[in-house]
Parts: structure tokens; sequence; C-alpha cells
């Protein structure tokens, strides 16, 4: 078994051995939990030396039902060892973070933490669709039980709301994974879940727009993009704090990583058809967030649609489909975890102290805590997107992709359908004045919150952050600050990857058939076809200057 | 015909099926006063039949590698191959988990009586026997036998109004059943002058398919089909099902479910395979695919819509398992064009099927007490906090039937799915059982959501009896391993012979 493999799976074993141990002992479970997801983080660290960002490393592959091609297949490439170290990063937070926020079914809030670390990580490992399928759907019911057993008032409508917005999508991205992996047995006359092997399968244009639009709808709940985030706000007010830690912080990137792993390379027509209108979406969503997270009264609320105009910004970046514009994307991905992963501890600190959540209740609580003041500041920065923190690299970057976007788009014809061609510009102007409401909506909480007067009685003698909770807090700033100061730890392995990612989709976009022709593999056709001159001349179609060299 | 002892030796399982069924009834006979103590007076006949079910396992097992070449037995009424072999081992381990069940079931409600454990295995006797059928008469012969002593099961429990209702509605519509079958019988024999499947199907394929143009041959197959409709509970055949189910003994309603559900399906994946062949029975266009299609769309539809309004636990799953049998119906249909690829889907439905629905009847007739069976939604509220082993189990069972991964009813429901993707037109068919699957979510969840998510408003009082939590262990467990490692039952399905094929 790789390191891979044994980070995976670590967690899961560890909540089967807690099983047997009584439940009254909560410290134990505690202390064995917090250890476990530990040593996972450090164990993920030892995934970056010698990774090499382009291929496959620390490979899992494991025959699981050998005669219907399904292979227990795990490995990381440039992009998704960081979400893997990203999960690993938040979940121990996380369970640090609830020591006295939960107190009751302690066992069984451990092992439900436990086995949603195994889903994430293994969902983001996964280069099997079954595989990932499976975990995607084994982390949903932890998140379920988060909500439900853990969670506010209105848990049990919150909890089945958020399965059964999820399980649309997925169900039909279970249909378009069975359908590609019949496809390619048609074609290939072998059966394979193997996402190599499928990536190869070049289906007809109404096949790979059916596809793309039921991979699309799960991993668009998720994200969750405008229309579809309503189930967002109520899972996270009624979540508890390390839900909505793991829920903003890992489970919404599951949306933006899908998108960029599977949807949209595997269904490269389908992408130039539907990328402009998701790109609206995505900037809708980053207006309409801002715009509805500064009305909130409820500071969980608040950071919730701040969540749904930030991952907006990822999608945009996703969509604009350019070196730049992804690697600000994984930017963003990576940043917000940390940032708003902090946002909700932040309000989890506040929540124990005061046990509300309303904006009037609190003012003037820098002066009761001056060292979670400052702790907030940064954080609250870091999500604002202030140069040298979390936010900014990605948001920069994404916008500088998202503005060259049209060379993308226009290549597809698409300016045409929107009746102007300096579009994407246009939208790229429209998401920047996100960038400057997120400002708005956050430093206006944070005022309302932190500064003015403390008049209000209950906020008097509030106790600063204990040691506990700095413990929480140190590593989200060190990460809040690694993400603003040095961006190239990470792109120096991202973008590899992203270039990669993006000359094998122009490389399939060029290969595949203009109208309904039968499916096949990619390569076959260079034979068969008039040549590869045909290739090359369609792959310049859509090949957008400057987007070999990326963002450096 | 002559009977030696080679054909004995084939038709072992039965044999064993039958004869035990007979001992523990003379057993229960002779046993003197009966012991009416509280703690197991008749555990021993319970012992006695799951040695029995072991015993025909064993047999059925020990015959695997020698059915791999299909053979008839007794004049060509009986075959002998991997498909009923795997469907004998599925209704054994069904009727395993009655058993396992009904031991505390019945001493907590107070009608133990030792006919109970006779009329399981006899009722098994006559599922393997409609299993092994190769002719309509044993088929009927099978069937009959079988339904009989579900009949006398389901109105077991004297004492209760709701149990006898349920054995007289299903008594008067399972009879009206046999009687279509019959009369269908009769006209399909009437034109063709056989009742031999495999004569049916030589039939079909030589000079004599034109008499099955015929409309009284049409109509009797038909007829037939309706019969066999009626067993597996498809709608729109299905109206004695719910309450049924519901007013049955708890663990009758496990074996009624599973076992009879299953060798219900079992028979029509043979007939339809062995006496109609492929294209040449038309209804329609499709032939009897079509009439199949119509059937699951109606069996998954109405099922889990009917689930979807139901405040009690068990009803809601009496409509849950009608749903599934619209699942597997979504294979039969696929065995239209895929012919043998979708016997081995069927198969492992059937299997991991068996093991969850008994399952979850199980859990619903451990947490009622004497007096107060607790199936109300409500009823279950808060039993995490006070029984996490048993919320734990009811859980990977509903998530299994919900088809959850890493589950067997995931992996079931995949199997299916798949093949039938794998054949052109089938992907509405497909995308009607999804989108089923979704709406059976919410019913599902909504049980462990009253489990985990509810306080308890008072205390729970349930089965204790160390045959019932065997019994749920095996199913929860293989529920588990089902889906966790498929791969060796998958291997032995797709490998399942059928005689005439």
């Amino acid at each position: 078994m790789s390191l891979l493999g044994a980070i995976t799976l670590l967690p899961l074993g560890v909540a089967l051995v807690l099983l047997a141990i009584p439940r009254e002992e909560e410290s134990l479970h505690r202390g064995i939990g917090l250890a476990t997801t530990l040593l996972v983080f450090v164990l993920s660290l030892f995934l970056l030396p010698g990774l090499e960002p382009t291929q496959w490393n620390s490979v899992v592959d494991w025959a699981w039902v050998p005669s219907l091609g399904i292979h227990f297949k795990l490995a990381v490439d440039g992009i998704s060892v960081f979400l893997v170290i990203l999960t690993a990063f938040l979940t121990p937070i996380a369970l640090l973070s609830s020591w006295s926020a939960v107190s009751k079914r302690v066992r069984e809030f451990v092992i439900t933490m436990l086995v949603l670390e195994t889903g994430m990580l293994g969902a983001f490992a996964a280069v099997d669709l079954f595989v990932f399928y499976v975990f995607w759907e084994v982390m949903l019911i932890p998140m379920y039980f988060l909500i439900g057993i853990w969670g506010g008032d209105r848990r049990l409508y919150a909890s089945i709301k958020f399965v059964l917005y999820t399980m649309v999508g997925s169900l039909l991205m279970l249909v378009a994974i069975l359908y590609l992996y019949v496809k390619h047995h048609e074609v290939a006359q072998t059966w394979s879940f193997d996402y190599d092997d499928l990536r190869r399968l070049i289906l007809s244009p109404h096949e790979q727009l059916a596809c793309f639009i039921a991979f699309a709808a799960a991993f668009c709940i998720k994200v969750p993009l405008f229309p579809l985030h309503t189930w967002l706000p109520d899972a996270h007010v009624e979540a508890p704090t390390a839900g909505s830690v793991i829920l903003a912080g890992v489970l919404l990137k599951f949306g933006t990583y899908g998108l960029l792993r599977f949807a949209m390379p595997l269904f490269p027509q389908a992408v130039e058809l539907c990328a402009p209108v998701i790109a609206v979406l995505a900037v809708i969503g980053i207006i309409y967030g801002s715009l509805v997270a500064w009305v909130q009264t409820d500071v969980k609320k608040l950071i919730a649609y701040s969540s749904v105009a930030h991952l907006g910004m990822v999608v945009l970046g996703l969509m604009a489909w350019n070196g730049r514009g992804i690697d600000g994307a994984m930017l963003i991905m990576l940043a917000h975890g940390v940032s708003t992963g902090g946002l909700f501890l932040a309000i989890g600190v506040l929540y124990e102290r005061r046990h509300t959540r309303r904006m009037d209740e609190f003012g003037g609580i820098a002066s009761q805590m001056p060292g979670f003041a400052g702790v907030f500041l940064v954080i609250m920065l870091a999500s604002v997107g202030l140069p040298g923190l979390a936010g900014f690299p990605g948001e920069f970057l994404t916008l500088l992709g998202s503005f060259d976007s049209y060379r993308t788009w226009r290549a597809a014809g698409v300016p045409a359908m929107f009746g102007a061609g300096s579009h994407p510009k246009l939208l790229t102007a429209f998401a920047a004045t996100g960038v400057i409401l997120s400002a708005v909506y956050l430093l206006w909480m944070f005022q309302k919150v932190m500064f003015g007067p403390n008049a209000n009685p209950k906020n008097h003698g509030l106790r600063d952050l204990s040691v506990r909770e700095w413990a929480v807090f140190a590593p989200i700033l060190v990460g809040a600050f690694w993400l603003g100061l040095f961006p190239g730890t990470f792109l120096d392995r991202i973008d590899p990857a992203v270039t990669a990612t993006i000359q094998q989709f122009h490389q399939k976009y060029a290969e595949a058939p203009e109208s309904g022709v039968t499916p096949r593999l990619m390569g076959a056709a260079r034979t068969t076809a008039t040549g590869s001159t045909v290739g090359a001349v369609n792959g310049a179609r859509l090949q957008p200057a400057g987007m070999a060299g990326g963002a450096q | 015909m002559s009977f030696d002892s080679a054909q004995l030796a084939l038709s072992l399982p039965l044999l064993v099926v039958a004869a035990g069924g007979l001992l523990v009834l003379l057993l229960e006979a002779f046993s003197g006063t009966p012991a009416r103590d509280e703690h197991g007076g008749r555990s021993y006949l319970a012992v006695a039949a799951l040695i029995t079910l072991a015993i025909a396992t064993y047999a059925a097992v020990g015959q695997w590698a020698e059915a791999e070449t299909p053979k008839a037995i007794y004049g060509g009424m009986f075959a002998v191959d991997r498909f009923a072999l795997f469907v004998d081992v599925v209704l054994f381990a069904g009727a395993a988990l009655a058993v396992l069940l009904a031991g505390g079931f019945l001493r907590t409600h107070r009608f133990e009586f030792g006919e109970f454990y006779a009329l399981v295995l006899l009722g098994t006797a006559g599922a393997v026997m409609l299993v092994h059928a190769n002719d309509l008469v044993a088929l009927f012969i099978g069937l009959e036998t079988m339904s009989l002593a579900v009949y006398v099961l389901t109105g077991s429990w004297r004492r209760s109004a709701r149990s006898s209702e349920a054995a007289m509605k299903y008594f008067l519509v399972g009879a009206f059943a046999s009687a279509l079958l019959v009369y269908g019988i009769a006209l399909v024999y009437g034109t063709t002058g056989t009742t031999n499947l495999s004569s049916l199907g030589g039939l079909a394929k030589g000079t004599g398919g034109a008499v099955m143009q015929e409309p009284l041959f049409l109509i009797g197959s038909f007829l037939i089909i309706a019969g066999l409709a009626f067993k597996i509970a498809a709608v729109p055949f299905h109206m004695w099902a719910p309450d049924a189910y519901e007013g049955a003994p708890t663990p009758v309603t496990a074996f009624m479910a599973a076992a009879v559900k299953a060798a219900g399906f079992a028979t029509i994946v043979r007939l339809f395979t062995v006496a109609y062949g492929r294209p040449s029975l038309t209804f329609g266009a499709g032939g009897w695919a079509s009439i199949c299609a119509v059937l699951a769309i109606l069996t998954m539809s109405l099922g889990n819509l009917a689930a979807l309004r139901q405040d009690n636990v068990k009803r809601m799953l009496a409509w849950s398992s009608i749903a599934h049998a619209g699942y597997i119906l979504v294979g039969v249909v696929a065995m239209a064009r895929a012919g043998d690829d979708a016997r081995g889907p069927i198969l492992y439905y059937l299997l991991a099927y068996t093991l969850t629905t008994a399952g979850s009847f199980g859990v619903v007739a451990w947490i009622g007490s004497r007096g107060d069976e607790r199936q109300n939604v409500d009823d279950w509220a808060g039993l995490a906090a006070r029984h996490p082993a048993a919320a734990l189990a009811m859980t990977v069972l509903l998530l299994s039937l919900g088809g959850f991964p890493p589950t067997a009813g995931f992996f079931a429901k995949f199997y299916i799915f798949r093949v039938a993707l794998s054949q052109p037109g089938l992907i509405s068919l497909v995308l009607i059982a999804i989108a089923n699957s979704l709406v059976s979510v919410f019913y599902y969840l909504r049980v462990v959501t009253a489990m985990y998510f509810r306080e308890a408003h008072r205390p729970f009082a349930p089965v204790r009896a160390s045959g019932m939590t065997a019994g749920l262990i095996i199913a929860t467990v293989g529920t588990l391993a089902l889906g966790l490692a498929p791969g060796w039952v998958i291997e032995l399905a797709s490998k399942a012979t059928l005689l005439g094929k």
C-alpha cells in the first residue's frame, strides 16, 4: 500500500477501532481522533517531496471487482495533492475546535469525523470513477449526521435538504459515469472505470452535452452555483462549527474540483458550449452572494453567502479554461478553505461564549478579547483578498485569466451568441465588483461585531482565546500568510498539472468529431480520419494565446 | 420415467428441506405436553429447522460443480442447473433469517408454536420446487405448496385481527392468482400440446413457432405472467401486498418479502428465457419485454410514491419491497436483449435484496414488545441513543435499500443498471429507476432521522433473543460484505447456467 492509500484508509480503520472502546471514555475518543487526524496531516505532507505534478503519484491500484473492470485506484497529481493536504489540514483543526462545543455523543462525533475524512481524502484521490462515486457518497452520510445530530434548531430540515440536493446531482452523475463505462466497453471491448481510460473516449457532441450536464449538475450543486445554492445557508447555519469548517473548507471544493478534474476534460465539446453560460451564472452568484451577505444579521449566514460568492469566483476561473484562470481558481480553493474555515472557527468562538450569532448582540468585543480581535482581523482580511494574505493571489490570477478568456470563447463562436465581442471582459468587470463587495460586507460585519461601544452588558468580561483555541487558530494564520506570501509553493506544482490538463483537453477537442459520429477512442482516429493535420487545425482554433505558459 | 437414486441425489436440496419440514412437524407432535416456559420452549425446533437449512445449503453447494452442465430429471420436470442452485441458497438464507428472527418474536408476542418452523421449511420446499420447475405443472405444484404454507404463516398470529385480515386477503387474492395461472397453463397446453418449458422453447425455435402467435396461446401466456406478477407483487397486481406484509407476523413478512419474491423472480426468469425465448413471444412491439417494462415502471414508481406517504415503518418497508420488485424487473427487461448476461445481475440483486430486506424487517420485529409493536416512525425516535448497535444496523440496511455505496444494495442496482444500459433503448428505464431511488432516499432517511436526530419520548423494550441478534448481525454484516467484496458472488452468479439455454 502506498502512502496515499495509508493516509486515506487510516481514519476509517481508527473509526472501527473506536467502535470497540466504551462510549464513556470521551477524552480517550477525542485524543485518539485528534492524534489520528494529526498523523494523517503529517503523512500527507510527505506526498510533496518528489511529486511529479503531471504524473499520478503514490498510486494504489487494487483489483476490486476485476470482472467488471472496477479497480480501487487512488493517486494524486499536482492538482489533487493540495486538496488532499487541505483536507488533512482542516480535519484536526475542526476536531480540536469542537473540544468543548460538542459534549453529547462524543464517540459518535469522532467516528463521524474520521469516516468523513476518509470519504473526502478518497474522493480527492480517486482516479477510478466508480471509486470516486463511492467516496463521494460515503462522505455524504457523515455530513448528514454531523448536521442532524449536532446541529441547531432546524437541523432536521437542513440535513435532509443537504442530502436530497446532493443526491439529485450525484445520481445524474452516476448515470453519466455508467454511460461512459458502457460506451467505453462498446469501443474498446474492455470494462473500465479508470479515469485515464475514460478520458480517451470521444463521444459525439450530443452525448458529450448530456453527460456534461449530468456531471456539471452534481458538481454545480456542490459548489454551489447560483441558483442551486439554497441548501448551503441552511446547512451552514444549522451545522456545528466543525461541520461548517469541513463543509466550507473541503466539501464545496468537490464541486469545483470535479469540474476541473472530470466534467471539463472528459467532454471538451460540451465545455465549449456550456462554459459561457456557467461563467455568467458564476458572476451572478458572485454579486448575488455578496449582496445577500451584506444584509444578513446572522454572522454565520453572512459567511455562508460569502462562500457562494467566493466559489463563484473559482468557477469563473475554471470556465476561463486557461492557465491563469485555473491556477487562480486552485489558489482560491485553497485560500477559501483556510480563510472561510477560519471565519467559521471565529464565529464558533463567539457563539460558545455568547450563544448567539446575531450581529446586533455584539459590539466592542475587541476591547474584551484583543487576541481574538487580531486573529479574526487577519482571517477576515485574508477572506477579503488583501495583498499579502491568502485570498489575493488567487483572485488576481482568476480575474486575469477570466479577462483573457474571450480568446477561448471567441474561437467557439460564443460572442455572437451573446451579441458582444467583449462579454468576458464585461463579466470580469462585474466579477471584480464582487471583490469590492466582499470587502464591504466583511469589514462592515467586523466593525459591528468587534468595534464600537461595548454597550451590551452580556459582552462584558468575555475571556480571550484559551491555549486550545490558539492552537486551533495558529495553523490557520500560518496558512493565511503562507498562501499570500509564497503562492509559488503551490503554483510550482499546480501549474504544470494544469497546463498538462489543458493540453490534453485541446488534444481531445481536436480529435473529436464535428457532428454525430460513433464514439471511439482517442488516438484511434488519427489513423482513420483525414490525418493529423485536421487535429492541428482544430487545435489551433481553440488554442488561446498566452495559455501555454500559464501564470508564472 | 424411472426414479433411480441418481435422480434422487440430484434433487437433494428439495428432499432435505421437505423431509426436515415433516420431521419438525413430527417432533412437535411427539414432544408430549408442550413446554410453555417463556425461555425457549421450542428453541430446539428452531435449531432443527436451521440444521435442515444448513444441510440443504450444503447439498445445493455440493451440486454446484456438477450442475455446470444443466440436467433435467424426473421426466424433464425438474431442472438441475446452477441458476436454480444459486436461488436455492438465497431461499435458504431467507428462510434461515426468518427462523432466527421468529424465535424471539413469537415468544415475545406469546404465540410460539412448533408448526411455525415446519411451515417455514415446507414453504421453502415449495419455493425450491418452483425454482427448479421445468414444467408448468411442476411450477404450479411448487407455487401452491409455497403459497399455502405462507397463507397459514400470515394468519398464524391468531389474536391479532390484522394478521387474520392479512391472511384472508392474501389467500383470496392468491387463490385468484393461482386460478389465473392454471387457466393460463391450460390454454398453453391446449394450443401446444405440452407443458414442458424446454419443449415450448423448442417450439419457439423450430417450425412450430406459428402456434405461438395464436391468440389462445398469447392469452394463456398472459394469464401465466399475470399469475406470477401477483406473486412478486408487481403493480398493478400488488393490492394484497401492503396489507399482507403489514398484518403478517414480522418474521413471516421477512420470509414473504425475501424468499417468496426471490422464488417468483427465478420462475419468471426461467419461464421467459427457456419457454418463450428471446423474440418469439410477441405482445406489442417488444415482446414480453415491453410488458415487463410497463410493469417495472409502474411498480417502481407507485411503490416508491406510496412508501413516501407511510408513517408506519413496516408498511413503508412493504411498499419499498414492491418498489424493489420494479428494479429487478428492469433486469428482466434487459434480459430480453442481453440474454445470459442479465441473469448474473438478477441473481446478485436477489441475494442482496434478501439479506437487506429480511434484516430490515428483522429490526422491525426486534423493536416491538408485547402489546406494543412500535411500528410508527415516531416510535423509533431516539433509538440511536439507547440502542446504538441496532440503530447502526438499521441504518446500514436502510442505506442499502436506498442504494448508497458501499452496501450490497448499491452494487445490486449498479449491476442491474449496467446490463440495462448496455442495451440500446433502455436508458429511459434506467433514468426512471434512478429518479425512483432519489425518491426512496427521502423515506429511508426519515427513519434514520428519527433514530438519530430526535429524542426518545418513551423507553424501549425490545425483544431480547440471541437468535434474533444473530440474525440481525448476519444480515447487516452480509449486506456490508456483499457491497465491499462483491467480486466472488458476481463470479458465481455470472457462471449460473440455465437448463435449455
